[in-house]
């Protein structure tokens, strides 16, 4: 096939992204894991790992634009370059929002906790975990028919996201847990909502990859098709 | 000499090819309905239909024997001109049939405009080169003012102004080619065609002559042939792929969209082969 050696080097480039995604995945089963335990000295020992996604994200974002000047891609070798890009730097931010929940959980391990707010911030990071593993997963496969539950999915999460901030503005007379706590936990809540937005990003930037189209458009059309069939 | 003019105002002609004192500032686009190319009994072209917008670039890529060259020849009934050639079909320029029974060739080849492949001046001077187009047209304006006129829009007036006498022939290959680009424009076209224009220029001159292109389209229409698909997607506002689908077939329109379309997210797998490079 011509082009042999570039389709080679673009292959390599998404060998790395998914590399990277599998790690900050892991990073998120660790971050589920100690909203559960607080357990302060895993969330410690976390600390500072966003400096190395940051680091990987800037090596393959160099990766894209030395791919982009020497061979001036077009067509579908554009679109996966840019796709490349976009999800490397949602990967990265989603693990820099992992390495700030690491931090409140090891600066408030002491603190007293609300227990409904409490349970409700596992279950948030769960769904978060499973919709950001969700997209990585379309990702890699270029699944472009699952992507388009990601939605769904995310609605989810989003109801959790209200109960839980109705539950940090709104504590109860006791066991409301400490104020330096229920801040943390509130800004917790913003962060694993954003990290299961980075999911349904990486899911959408797979469909322009695969489509041509932004996800807005491609769901459009898969919704009218679905109509027009139950038409006929 | 005078101030070039921002208007069209040479050897303007009316929509019959008969010369015309009305100045023009837009060009007039051209539609093509099930145009068939043949030499003798082969078939090279079937069923090419597309319209091409006025005062916009449109450029045709392909592998090569997909019928580019042809098509585009049979816009200006170039194609024709072989023996034993001839097309079917209708290619019309504004409203009129450029192959109806009363339409003169070549009053069609002066309204549509051809530069080819190589440079090919007149071993004449740099003035008559561009002048002598107009002159046998029986332009009477003054002529000065048109050569002028038309190496500026050829952006070749700075380089040769001081050298007119000289002899077209003297001039680097890139000059050449915009030297042919002024002696097309001299006589006022509609539709300028290019075949290949820069395949045989170096990178510099390749640059020049699509900053040219840019320019030009302000007042014609541009139709552009090229293999380099980094030029179609720098210059062109549309773009045709042409493509064999089985040996000893003809060529065909495979797809045609706008050019940041072709090169983004083409609709056809065939296409997207073909412009990323994995054709073959």
């Amino acid at each position: 096939m011509p082009r042999e050696t570039f389709q080679q080097e673009l292959d390599r480039l998404v060998e790395e992204v998914v590399e990277l995604g599998r790690e900050v995945e892991s990073c998120l089963d660790t971050m589920v894991e100690v909203l559960q335990s607080h357990d302060a000295g895993v969330a410690g020992r976390e600390l500072g790992v966003d400096s190395r996604y940051k680091e990987r994200g800037a090596e393959i974002d160099e990766e894209c634009m030395v791919l982009q000047a020497r061979q001036a891609p077009v067509a579908r070798d554009l679109r996966l370059i840019y796709t490349v890009q976009a999800v490397t730097n949602h990967l990265v931010r989603a693990g820099t929002l992992c390495e700030h929940i690491y931090r409140a959980v090891s600066e408030t391990a002491d603190a007293e906790r609300d227990p409904d707010l409490d349970t409700a911030l596992f279950e948030m990071s769960r769904g978060a975990r499973d919709l950001f593993r969700e997209g990585l997963n379309i990702f890699e496969a270029r699944d472009i028919d699952r992507a388009r539950s990601l939605e769904a999915e995310d609605d989810k999460v989003d109801l959790l996201y209200s109960e839980a901030m109705n539950l940090a503005v709104n504590p109860g007379k006791e066991g409301a847990g400490s104020p330096e706590w229920r801040v943390r936990a509130a800004l917790t809540v913003h962060y694993l909502e954003r990290i299961a937005d980075h999911g349904v990003d990486i899911g959408g930037r797979t469909v322009f990859l695969v489509t041509g189209e932004r996800m807005e458009s491609a769901m459009r059309q898969y919704r009218d098709r679905k109509l027009d069939q139950y038409d006929d | 000499m005078s101030e070039v003019s921002g208007e069209r105002s040479g050897v303007g002609r009316d929509q019959g090819g008969q010369a015309s004192t009305v100045p023009k500032t837009s060009a007039l686009g051209m539609k093509i309905e099930d145009l068939s190319a043949y030499y003798g009994s082969f078939k090279a072209v079937t069923n090419v239909s597309l319209e091409i917008q006025p005062n916009r670039v449109t450029a045709l890529i392909g592998p090569s024997g997909c019928g580019k060259s042809t098509f585009i020849r049979c816009l200006n009934r170039m194609h024709e001109v072989i023996p034993t050639a001839y097309a079917e079909g209708c290619v019309k320029l504004g409203d009129q049939d450029i192959y109806a029974k009363d339409t003169d060739p070549v009053t069609i080849r002066r309204r549509i405009g051809m530069v080819f492949q190589k440079p090919n001046p007149f071993s004449k001077s740099i003035y008559e080169n561009v002048a002598w187009g107009a002159r046998i047209n029986g332009y009477k304006g003054d002529m000065d003012e048109l050569v002028e006129r038309s190496l500026k829009r050829a952006a070749l007036w700075d380089e040769v102004k001081d050298k007119l006498k000289k002899s077209g022939l003297d001039l680097s290959g890139g000059q050449q080619q915009r030297l042919v680009i002024a002696r097309t424009l001299a006589v006022e076209p509609e539709v300028i065609l290019m075949d290949e224009p820069a395949s045989a220029l170096d990178p510099v001159s390749t640059q020049k002559i699509e900053d040219t292109m840019q320019e030009l389209k302000e007042r014609y229409t541009v139709v552009i042939v090229t293999h380099n698909m980094q030029q179609a997607a720098r210059i062109s506002d549309y773009t045709g792929f042409f493509y064999i689908e089985n040996m000893g077939d003809p060529g065909r329109l495979w797809e045609f969209d706008e050019t940041t379309k072709i090169f983004s997210s083409p609709s056809r797998k065939e296409t997207e082969d073909y412009v990323t490079g994995r054709f073959g």
